[in-house]
């Protein structure tokens, strides 16, 4: 199917891959996304609205960029998305960029966890100091990046 | 909004599960004591907001800045 995106124009997915979000990410209404993965920009990755246009948001694979990060989900959590024992999950992290690289920060506080087998998603917010919804980004990326990717 | 009145040291029951206890009060903050099943997720408004408020600031970014970011990372590398 054609998808419009604001900052992308035009571009063709396949149904399998559109990401259901039923909760929506906190403060849109919007409840289907899909994941772009453009090589050009690894780390990086786009969480496209398929019925909104301009709303896309960067986010980078937990795994590849914090790879010490854990997010415990409840098992009212674990319902929603379907997991069964030992699921495997898909924690991206939305990153707030901003035009002087040193102030891109990622939130912690707030990951997208993706059942990737059943294409379901949920914000999942984590109480606490642990984690900041603020966390600087490029001093973790700049040592770890590699040319890998999420898989969509 | 359901509204009660309660003294210290008593309790709200919610549910079979929830029990919501008030154990202290000192000026104008009251200190709140929470059961519930174990892996409930139960947070202070405002870090709700927060993560809200981040989506918000995240969602308005330019291609200009990621090609910025992703030039940036590019370099740290070499």
């Amino acid at each position: 199917m054609k998808i419009t995106s604001t900052r992308f124009g035009e571009f063709d997915i396949d149904e399998s891959k559109i990401i259901a979000v039923p909760e929506g990410i906190l403060g849109f209404d919007d409840r289907r996304f899909t994941l772009i993965t453009p090589e050009k920009h690894a780390p990086f990755c786009w969480f496209q609205s398929i019925d909104e246009p301009a709303l896309a948001f960067v986010v980078v694979d937990a795994r590849e960029t914090f790879p010490s990060y854990t997010v415990a989900l409840t098992s009212e959590e674990s319902g929603r998305l379907m997991l069964g024992d030992g699921a495997e999950i898909v924690v991206l992290l939305v990153v707030t960029l901003a035009p002087e690289p040193a102030k891109i920060t990622v939130n912690l506080q707030g990951p997208i966890v993706m059942n990737p087998h059943r294409m379901l998603a949920k914000q999942i917010v984590l109480e606490g100091s642990k984690y900041s919804s603020r966390h600087p980004l490029l001093p973790q990326v700049a040592g770890e990046v590699n040319a890998s990717h999420v898989a969509g | 909004m359901l509204v009660l009145t309660r003294k210290m040291g008593e309790t709200i029951t919610i549910g079979d599960h929830i029990r919501i206890k008030v154990v202290e009060m000192k000026g104008n903050q009251v200190r709140i004591g929470i059961e519930a099943p174990g892996d409930m997720r139960i947070y202070r408004e405002e870090i709700y907001l927060k993560v809200q408020k981040e989506n918000q600031l995240a969602a308005s970014w330019s291609l200009t800045d990621l090609d910025n970011a992703v030039n940036f990372i590019g370099c740290e590398k070499e």
